[in-house]
C-alpha cells in the first residue's frame, strides 16, 4: 500500500475544508476585541451511536474547542480526563484562521478564568493596578 | 470523543492490511449553521503509512520552501492518503477498519496533483 501511486484527489465539498492539525490545534484564541483567551488544545466531537458500525450518512461534528493543562499528556502520552478540559463551544467561533477568532467577549468564557483571577485578586491589589498607566 | 482519541489511531483496510495511522481529521463546513459558522463536519483522514505526525502540512499544500526541509518532510509523509468518513467501517480497540472497495484519495488540498 506504500508505493507510489497515483491518487485521485478529494472531492470538492460545497463549504471550506479546514485540517484539525493545521488549521486548528495549537492556534491562539482571539475575542473579538483581540483579547487572548487561549489556544485549542483538541476539539471535541459528537460521538458515533455504534463504534462497531459506523453510520456513513453521520459523521462526528465538531462540539466545542478544548483547552486545558496538556503539557504532561502530550509528553508522556495518555489522556486528560474530560472534567480537566475547559469547553468553547464550536458556536462561538467566528474565523478559524491564522488565529481563531470567536464571536463572544473572553470575559463570558470559562476559559479565561484564570485571567480574571490574576486580575482581580492580584493585579489589582497592586498599587496603580486598577488604571492605565499615564 | 475528542479529536486526540482518533490521531495516531491504526488504519486497516477491510482485508486487515495496514493502511498507516491517523495524522489529521479534514473537517468540511458544510452543515447547517451552527451558530457564528456551519457545522464542522469529519470528512475524512489523512493516514500516513510512515510518519506518526504530520509537521506544517507540506506534503498536502504547495509550500517548497526552505527546499531541503520541505523534501524532507514530503519524503516523511510519502504514500499519505485521505480516506473519506462513509468509507470507515468501524472504531474499535483503537483500530479504525475500513469497508470493502473503500477509496483512497490524494491528501493534498489542490486536487490538480496528487
Amino acid at each position: 500500500m506504500t508505493q507510489k501511486r497515483h491518487l485521485p484527489p478529494a472531492p470538492a465539498v460545497a463549504g471550506r475544508v479546514l485540517d484539525a492539525g493545521l488549521d486548528l490545534l495549537d492556534r491562539q484564541i482571539l475575542d473579538p476585541d483581540a483579547v487572548p483567551v487561549s489556544t485549542v488544545d483538541d476539539l471535541e466531537l459528537t460521538t458515533p451511536d455504534d463504534l462497531e458500525h459506523l453510520d456513513p450518512d453521520s459523521p462526528p461534528i465538531i462540539e466545542s474547542l478544548l483547552t486545558g493543562p496538556i503539557l504532561l499528556t502530550r509528553i508522556f502520552g495518555g489522556r486528560l480526563p474530560d472534567s480537566r478540559f475547559i469547553r468553547i463551544p464550536w458556536k462561538v467561533v467566528a474565523d478559524p484562521g491564522t488565529v481563531v477568532r470567536v464571536g463572544v467577549a473572553a470575559d463570558s468564557l470559562d476559559a479565561s478564568w484564570t485571567e480574571r483571577w490574576m486580575r482581580d485578586h492580584v493585579i489589582a491589589r497592586i498599587p496603580g493596578g486598577r488604571h492605565d498607566p499615564e | 470523543m475528542i479529536l486526540s482519541d482518533l490521531l495516531g489511531s491504526p488504519v486497516v483496510t477491510a482485508e486487515g492490511e495496514r493502511l498507516g495511522v491517523v495524522v489529521d481529521a479534514r473537517f468540511a463546513l458544510d452543515g447547517p449553521p451552527d451558530g457564528l459558522l456551519a457545522a464542522a463536519r469529519l470528512h475524512g483522514l489523512v493516514v500516513s503509512p510512515h510518519a506518526h505526525e504530520s509537521f506544517a502540512g507540506y506534503e498536502r499544500r504547495d509550500v517548497d520552501a526552505p527546499a531541503l526541509i520541505a523534501r524532507f518532510l514530503r519524503w516523511r509523509a510519502r504514500g499519505s492518503v485521505l480516506v473519506l468518513w462513509p468509507d470507515l467501517a468501524s472504531f474499535s480497540d483503537d483500530v479504525i477498519r475500513l469497508r470493502p472497495g473503500a477509496t483512497l484519495y490524494s491528501p493534498r488540498f489542490d486536487s490538480s496533483e496528487s
